[in-house]
């Protein structure tokens, strides 16, 4: 199968070194780190603020779950999705274009599938300081409401933030330019945003736009994320959930490392 | 061990219909300060390019210090020091960050590399902005530092695209200085320029590439005699022939000359 022969040379061409792609990436955001973060905190807060209060005046709960509560989840796998899909989209482009960092590295020992899996690492670490921050302030709000199976959620934020850097640099792999990604900015990120069960159980969509929703990695990410979050543990189907989210990781990581190696080198 | 550092055989390259090197040979001795010259898209760029593994050749046999790119682009590049044609630094970093970052790439340690780093920027004259952001910086000390980046992990063959591109002399004058240095410490440098002038005083051997083809390959000396053997009154018989007398009574050509005499043919 030439698919295996691929991955198996992916794989082959993969070792630690990729932490210096990474550690390129961190200590350049030690820079500028505190604006970063407070747009971190600062955004999801606006939503919970809006939404949460706003619309919650109306909707008193939904299954039983204060609407605030409900949405709570929702953000915090939305915002980890939003500051990946930045970072993988916006900063890897930069990097591999304008800035020519990919191209400065690739004459050392460093190969294309480090530099990819550095970016992607670099990008799920955005996402999990922005979704952690959500987790935090909903913790000290929310305490009493909240299920323990919360300190499970930072593993799903880093694994959520996994599989929108891997979409993400998949994308940048052949965007053109910059234009090109609000096409997916709208198209995708914002309908996952809107259609995933963030703000209302997916349940209440007709059913042909449910099964659009299915196609939607974000939709598993909500699920398990409000399940563990309010302490309504279904094993079977949230193992399933979390099995859908690495297969969508693992493919569009090798589908980014194979055509930015296409891009790279010709 | 051969004593090669580099050998090329029949190198090809297509880039769809265009042919940008068609059965291009050559060796490159260890040590050796080896130059390649050619008019604008005569496929300099495209060789070194290839040497350094990011372009792939359509047909031919490549040896790096007994390695092939195909198999060992790994191994190649770790023994290798790239300063590339575009100035790639980063500007996100300082100075001294730029060295100790890239040296991460090789899988240096820390304390080596901040050893490595200090001595780069020394042997540069750049110490004095080693905090500096590369944004802050002039053309000159941009140039340095991307030579000096090339050099973090002690390569044995150090490629090098043009480096003097539009320096003022007396920067152009100081990385001469400090590649002949290098070469005499034993480094393989093999470097590609427009200059004419540069290319007479620096290179050992040579080859001048038109269309992608090699149209003059041997040493500066030879080039320089042969070409002129029959304009000089004399020559043939005057193998220790003064440079700079024949200069001074225009008996000479000068390697721009015959460029020129080659290229427009």
């Amino acid at each position: 199968m030439k698919i295996l022969k691929v991955i198996n040379e992916i794989n082959s061409n993969i070792s630690l070194r990729f932490y210096a792609v990474f550690y390129r990436n961190f200590r350049v955001w030690l820079r500028f780190y505190k604006p970063s973060i407070i747009g971190d905190i600062l955004e999801p807060l606006l939503f919970l603020a809006a939404l949460g209060l706003g619309i919650g005046k109306f909707i008193h709960n939904i299954n039983g779950t204060p609407y605030l509560l409900y949405i709570i989840p929702g953000i915090i796998s939305s915002s980890s999705m939003y500051a990946a899909s930045f970072e993988g989209t916006f900063g890897s482009y930069t990097r591999m274009t304008t800035k020519g960092i990919f191209d400065a590295i690739l004459v050392t020992p460093v190969s294309i599938e480090e530099i990819v899996a550095g970016e992607v690492l670099w990008s799920a670490v955005k996402a999990f300081m922005s979704g952690l921050a959500v987790l935090l302030i909903s913790l000290i709000f929310f305490r009493p409401y909240i299920s323990v199976f919360i300190l499970l959620i930072p593993i799903i934020i880093i694994l959520n933030g996994l599989l929108f850097a891997s979409l993400s640099l998949f994308i940048t792999s052949f965007a053109p330019s910059y234009d090109f990604f609000s096409y997916y900015f709208t198209v995708a990120i914002s309908t996952m945003f809107l259609f995933s069960g963030v703000f209302y159980p997916v349940s209440a969509l007709p059913v042909i736009i449910r099964y659009i929703v299915y196609i939607m990695p974000l939709y598993y990410t909500v699920q398990i994320t409000r399940a563990l979050f309010l302490g309504r543990l279904d094993l079977l189907p949230l193992l399933m959930d979390l099995l859908i989210i690495i297969i969508f990781s693992l493919i569009f990581f090798y589908l980014s490392v194979y055509f930015i190696k296409k891009r790279m080198i010709s | 061990m051969n004593d090669y550092a580099i050998s090329v055989e029949n190198l090809t390259k297509f880039y769809n219909d265009f042919s940008a090197l068609n059965n291009i040979s050559f060796k490159i001795k260890r040590g050796d300060f080896f130059g390649i010259i050619g008019p604008n898209g005569a496929g300099k760029t495209t060789i070194l390019k290839i040497l350094y593994s990011v372009v792939i050749p359509s047909a031919g046999s490549i040896d790096m210090l007994g390695l092939s790119p195909t198999n060992d682009a790994k191994k190649i590049k770790s023994r290798l020091g790239v300063v590339p044609q575009d100035d790639n630094l980063d500007e996100d970093l300082s100075v001294f960050e730029n060295l100790i970052i890239y040296s991460m790439y090789f899988g240096i340690n820390k304390k080596e590399s901040f050893r490595r780093a200090s001595e780069l920027l020394d042997f540069f004259s750049i110490a004095e902005k080693k905090n500096s952001k590369v944004v802050n910086l002039s053309g000159g000390y941009r140039r340095r530092l991307l030579i000096a980046r090339a050099l973090i992990n002690s390569p044995d063959i150090i490629i090098l695209d043009e480096p003097t591109i539009g320096l003022d002399p007396e920067y152009r004058l100081n990385i001469w200085n400090k590649l002949k240095l290098l070469n005499k410490s034993g480094i393989t440098i093999l470097m590609s320029t427009h200059y004419m002038d540069e290319a007479e005083k620096l290179f050992r051997n040579v080859i001048l590439l038109n269309h992608g083809e090699i149209v003059l390959n041997g040493s500066m000396d030879y080039i320089l005699n042969k070409n002129n053997n029959d304009n000089i009154d004399g020559a043939s018989d005057n193998t220790a022939y003064k440079k700079e007398d024949a200069y001074n009574n225009k008996r000479l050509k000068s390697l721009e000359e015959i460029f020129m005499d080659i290229v427009k043919k």
